[in-house]
C-alpha cells in the first residue's frame, strides 16, 4: 500500500464525513431541544435527495442551485411534520417522552420509506451533472468537485447555524431551551414555538445533507435506517450541544471507516463504526465533545 | 381472559389450529398458518421486553438471527433438529444475558439505538463471514414435512402465549409492569430493577432464539444473514403495537391482522402493507397506546354503559 | 398589584395548595415564610404560570394570569428567581443577562436596563465572558437576581434566594433586595427560609402551613408571633 494510497482514501473519508457530519447536526439540535430522538431523520435526508433530484430531471435545476428551493422546503415539512406528530410527546416527561418519540420516529420512517417507493421506484438515482466527473488533481492526488463542494457547503451550513445559535435571540432561545426550558419559560421564551422552529431547522438540515448525497452518491428510498444510523453514531460520538463538534465527529467517523476500510478490508467498514458506536455508548455516552 | 365468550372462543381456535392439518391439504393454507404462528411467538417474545418491563429493544433480531444460526448448523452438522432448536433458544438466551448487563445501564433511547447497534453488527458480520445461501442436505429435502413445521409452529406460539400469560400473573410479572410505568417509583418500592429486566430479557430473547430455530427448521434455503436483518425486529415491534403491547391478545390479534393484510395486498402493491402499518402505528401511538385491544376494549365499555343508561331509562 | 385568591393546585393527584390566598401591593415588600412542603414554591410556580390552579384565582394588576402561558406572564411584568437559581450554566454570565430581556417588553431597553444591573452587581460586570457555572455561589445569586431584572418586572419573585450562601453573603443579598425595591420601585415577594432576615427586610408576611395561609401580619408582628418562634427557634436565636 503507497503512501499515496493511503493518503486518497483518507481524502475520501474526510470528504464522506462532512456529509455525516451535517447529516447528524440535524438530529443532534432536535435531539438536544426536544430530547426527541426522531430515527425518521434518515427518511428526511432521503426526502431532501429526492427534492433536488426530481428539480434536475423534471426542470434541469442544478442541484447546488436547487438547494434555495429545497431548504425551505424541507423547512416547511419539519413544521409540518413537528405540528402534526410531535406535539403531543413534549407534555410528557423525560423517559415517556423519548420512548414515544422513538415509535412515532418509526411508523414516520414506514410511512415515508414507502411513499418514495411508491413516488420514486425503488432504483438507485443520482444527479449527474456537466460536472459531475470533474476533480482536482493535486499532488498525485485525486479530489473530485462535487464532493469538495459538497464539504464546503457542509461546513458553510453548519457554521451558519452556530453563527445563529449564538448571535441571535432565536438562537439564543434555543440553546436556553435545550439546556433548561422551564429556566428558557421564566424568561419570556415561547418554548413551544422554539421546539417547532428547532425540529424544522433539523429537518432544513437533512434536506441539505440529502442534496448533497444525491449528487456525490447516489439515493433510494432505503437509505434512510443507513444514514439514520450513522447519524445516531456521530451524535453518540460527539455528544449534545456542540454543532462544531458534530461536524468535527462526522470527521472522525468516515476518517475510522476509511482507516479501518485499509486495514480491514471493505466490508468491515460498517462493523468498525458500528462497533465504536456501541463502545461509545457503554463507556462514555455524554460523547467527546459532549457537556 | 374474564369473559367467558373470550375463552371458548380461543378454545376453538386452538382446536381449529389443531385440526386443520387434517381439513385442508392445501400447501398455502398451512404455509400462511405456519408464519402466523411463527409471528405470533416472535411479536410474544418481544411484547415480552417491550409489553412487561416496558424496555424497547431495536435488536430483537440479532436473538432471532442466533436461534437460526445456531440451529442450523447443529442440524446441518447431523443433530437432531429438537435439539438443535433447543441449542438455538440456548445460545440467543446466553447472548442476551451477556449483553444485558451492561446493556440495561442504558436508559430509554439508548438502549434501543445500542440494541440495535449491536443486531446491526452481527448481522453484517455474518453477512461477511457467511455471504452464501445455506441450503440443506439432500436426505433433509426428501423428508420434508410441512405438517411437521406447522405442529412446531403452533406448539411454540402456545407456548410462548402460555408462558407469557403466566409470567404476567405471577410476583415478577408483577413488579416487571410496576417497571414498565415508572422505573423510579418501582425502585423506590424494593423493586430490583435489574433483576426484573434481565429475567424479562431472558423470556424475551430466549423465545426468539427457538422462533429463529424453527425459521432455520422451516426454510429449505436462505442467506445466512437474513434471519439477522432489522425487518424482524420491525414487524415484531409493528404487530405488537398495532395488536396492543403489554396485553397477551394483542400480539395475536396484530399478527393475524398483518399477516392477512399482506397476503391479500400482494396481489396488488407488495409494500403498501408497510405503508398502511406504519399509519396505523403512528395513529397508535398518538391516540391509541393500547392498540387494537385498547379499541375493543373502549367500544365495550362504551356499549355497556349504553346498555346500562338503556335499562335505567327503562326502569324509570 | 397581585392577588391569589383560594389557590387550589395539585401535582397530578397529590394536592398541594388547599385556598391559599394572598395579596402584594404596590411598591411592598411581601415575605411568605413557612416550613418545608407549605406550598410556598408552588404558589410561585403557579403565580408565574408554570402550574394550572385547579381552581381560584391569580390577578396581577386586575388581570386574571391563570389562564396565561408563562412567556406571556413575564412580558406582564412578573419576573421569578427561581429556587436553586436555574442559570444556563453553559452560557456566558452576559448571555445569561441578555436572555433575561427576551420579552419584547424588556428588549428595546435592554442596553439601558443591563447599565442598571452592573451598578447593582458590579461584580457581574467584570466576569461577562465566564460561564455561569463557573461563578460561586453568592455570584451566582447575584447573576439570577440580576437576569430577573433584566426583565424589567414590575414585580419580582424570589424563591429562597439565600439558599446555600454564607450568612455574610445572604445578608448581601438581602440588602441588595431592599435596595432595588426602594431605588427602582419594583414590588417584592420572596420566599425565605431565613425567617429572622426575610421578616426584618419585609413590609408585611404572611406565615403558611401544610398549603395553607395560617397567619400574617406586618414583618415586626410575625416576628412576634409565637408559631412563628417556635418553629424556627434556631434561626430567631442566631442574631
Amino acid at each position: 500500500m503507497s503512501a499515496q494510497f493511503i493518503a486518497q482514501n483518507l481524502i475520501f473519508g474526510v470528504l464522506t464525513g462532512s456529509l455525516y457530519g451535517l447529516g447528524a447536526a440535524g438530529l443532534s439540535l432536535v435531539f438536544g431541544v426536544l430530547r426527541v430522538l426522531n430515527v425518521a431523520h434518515g427518511e428526511l435526508i432521503m426526502l431532501g435527495g429526492y427534492a433536488s433530484f426530481w428539480l434536475f430531471a423534471s426542470y434541469g435545476l442544478d442541484p447546488f442551485a436547487s438547494l434555495l428551493l429545497t431548504t425551505p422546503l424541507m423547512f416547511v415539512i419539519g413544521l409540518g411534520l413537528h405540528q402534526g406528530l410531535f406535539t403531543h410527546v413534549e407534555t410528557l416527561d423525560e423517559d415517556m417522552r423519548i420512548k414515544n418519540s422513538l415509535l412515532i420516529g418509526f411508523g414516520l420512517t414506514l410511512a415515508l420509506h414507502n411513499l418514495a417507493i411508491r413516488l420514486w421506484t425503488a432504483d438507485e438515482r443520482a444527479v449527474t451533472t456537466a460536472y459531475s466527473g470533474a476533480v482536482i488533481a493535486a499532488g498525485g492526488l485525486v479530489f473530485p468537485v462535487v464532493r469538495v463542494a459538497a464539504l464546503v457547503i457542509a461546513f458553510g451550513a453548519i457554521a451558519l447555524v452556530h453563527l445563529m445559535l449564538r448571535a441571535t435571540y432565536v438562537g439564543q432561545a434555543i440553546r436556553a431551551t435545550a439546556e433548561d426550558w422551564e429556566a428558557a419559560m421564566l424568561m419570556g421564551i415561547d418554548v413551544r414555538r422554539t421546539y417547532l422552529i428547532a425540529f424544522a431547522l433539523g429537518s432544513a438540515l437533512a434536506g441539505v445533507a440529502g442534496t448533497l448525497v444525491s449528487v456525490g452518491y447516489s439515493i433510494n428510498p432505503s437509505i434512510g435506517l443507513e444514514w439514520t444510523l450513522k447519524a445516531l453514531i456521530v451524535v453518540v460520538l460527539a455528544g449534545l450541544g456542540s454543532m462544531p463538534g458534530t461536524f468535527l465527529g462526522g470527521l472522525l467517523l468516515g476518517l475510522a471507516e476509511s482507516v479501518s476500510a485499509l486495514l480491514l478490508g471493505g466490508t468491515y467498514r460498517e462493523v468498525v463504526a458500528l462497533v465504536i458506536f456501541v463502545l461509545v455508548l457503554m463507556f462514555r455516552p455524554q460523547g467527546l465533545f459532549g457537556r | 381472559m374474564r369473559q367467558p365468550f373470550a375463552l371458548v372462543a380461543l378454545v376453538a381456535l386452538v382446536v381449529l389450529s389443531v385440526l386443520l392439518p387434517f381439513l385442508t391439504a392445501r400447501t398455502d393454507i398451512l404455509n400462511l398458518g405456519f408464519l402466523i404462528f411463527l409471528y405470533i411467538a416472535l411479536a410474544q417474545s418481544w411484547n415480552a421486553l417491550a409489553g412487561l418491563a416496558g424496555q424497547i429493544n431495536l435488536g430483537h433480531a440479532a436473538f432471532f438471527g442466533i436461534g437460526a444460526f445456531v440451529m442450523r448448523h447443529v442440524w446441518i452438522a447431523g443433530v437432531h433438529p429438537y435439539l438443535g432448536l433447543l441449542a438455538g433458544g440456548a445460545a440467543a438466551l446466553l447472548f442476551g444475558l451477556l449483553i444485558g448487563a451492561p446493556a440495561f445501564r442504558l436508559r430509554g433511547a439508548y438502549f434501543a439505538i445500542g440494541t440495535l447497534g449491536l443486531a446491526e453488527i452481527l448481522r453484517i458480520t455474518v453477512g461477511n463471514a457467511l455471504p452464501v445461501v445455506s441450503t440443506l442436505p439432500a436426505e433433509s429435502i426428501a423428508g420434508y414435512s410441512l405438517t411437521h413445521r406447522y405442529y412446531l409452529a403452533l406448539g411454540l406460539a402456545l407456548l410462548t402465549v402460555a408462558t407469557l400469560a403466566a409470567l404476567a400473573r405471577s410476583r415478577l410479572g408483577l413488579g416487571m409492569l410496576a417497571l414498565r410505568d415508572d422505573e423510579d417509583a418501582a425502585e423506590a418500592t424494593g423493586v430490583d430493577a435489574l433483576k426484573h429486566k434481565l429475567i424479562a430479557l431472558a423470556v424475551s430473547t430466549g423465545f426468539a432464539g427457538l422462533a429463529g430455530g424453527v425459521f432455520a427448521f422451516y426454510h429449505v434455503s436462505y442467506y445466512h444473514q437474513l434471519p439477522f436483518s432489522p425487518t424482524w425486529t420491525f414487524d415484531a415491534l409493528l404487530i405488537t403495537f398495532v395488536g396492543g403491547v403489554g396485553t397477551i391478545a394483542g400480539p395475536i390479534v396484530g399478527t393475524v391482522f398483518y399477516l392477512l393484510v399482506r397476503e391479500v395486498l400482494v396481489q396488488s402493491l407488495v409494500e403498501l402493507h408497510l405503508l398502511i402499518f406504519g399509519l396505523l402505528f403512528i395513529l397508535v401511538v398518538l391516540a391509541l397506546p393500547g392498540g387494537l385491544m385498547d379499541a375493543v376494549a373502549r367500544v365495550r365499555r362504551l356499549s355497556e354503559r349504553a346498555r346500562a343508561r338503556r335499562s335505567m331509562t327503562g326502569a324509570t | 398589584m397581585l392577588e391569589a385568591t383560594d389557590l387550589h393546585v395539585s401535582y397530578g393527584d397529590l394536592q398541594a395548595l388547599w385556598g391559599m390566598s394572598l395579596r402584594v401591593d404596590d411598591g411592598e415588600i411581601v415575605a411568605l415564610i413557612g416550613p418545608n412542603g407549605a406550598g410556598k414554591t408552588t404558589l410561585l410556580r403557579t403565580i408565574t404560570g408554570l402550574l394550572r390552579p385547579t381552581s381560584g384565582t391569580v390577578r396581577f394588576d386586575g388581570r386574571a394570569l391563570h389562564q396565561e402561558r408563562p412567556h406571556h406572564i413575564v412580558d406582564l411584568g412578573i419576573a421569578l428567581v427561581p429556587e436553586g437559581r436555574r442559570l444556563f450554566a453553559g452560557m456566558s454570565v452576559l448571555e445569561n443577562l441578555m436572555l433575561g430581556a427576551f420579552t419584547a417588553r424588556a428588549r428595546p431597553r435592554r442596553q439601558e436596563t443591563l447599565r442598571g444591573v452592573y451598578e447593582i452587581f458590579p461584580v457581574l460586570a467584570e466576569r461577562l465572558g465566564q460561564p455561569a457555572g463557573t461563578l460561586s455561589g453568592g455570584q451566582q445569586q447575584m447573576l439570577a437576581i440580576g437576569r430577573a431584572l433584566m426583565a424589567r418586572p414590575k414585580i419580582l419573585l424570589l424563591d429562597e434566594p439565600s439558599l446555600g450562601l454564607a450568612p455574610v453573603v445572604a445578608l448581601r443579598i438581602f440588602e441588595v433586595i431592599r435596595r432595588i425595591n426602594a431605588d427602582q420601585r419594583v414590588t417584592v415577594l420572596l420566599v425565605e427560609q431565613n425567617v429572622k432576615a426575610a421578616l426584618e427586610l419585609a413590609h408585611r408576611a404572611y406565615l403558611a402551613q401544610g398549603g395553607r395561609i395560617v397567619g400574617g401580619g406586618t414583618g415586626a408582628e410575625l416576628l412576634g408571633d409565637e408559631r412563628v418562634k417556635s418553629a424556627y427557634l434556631d434561626f430567631l436565636s442566631v442574631s
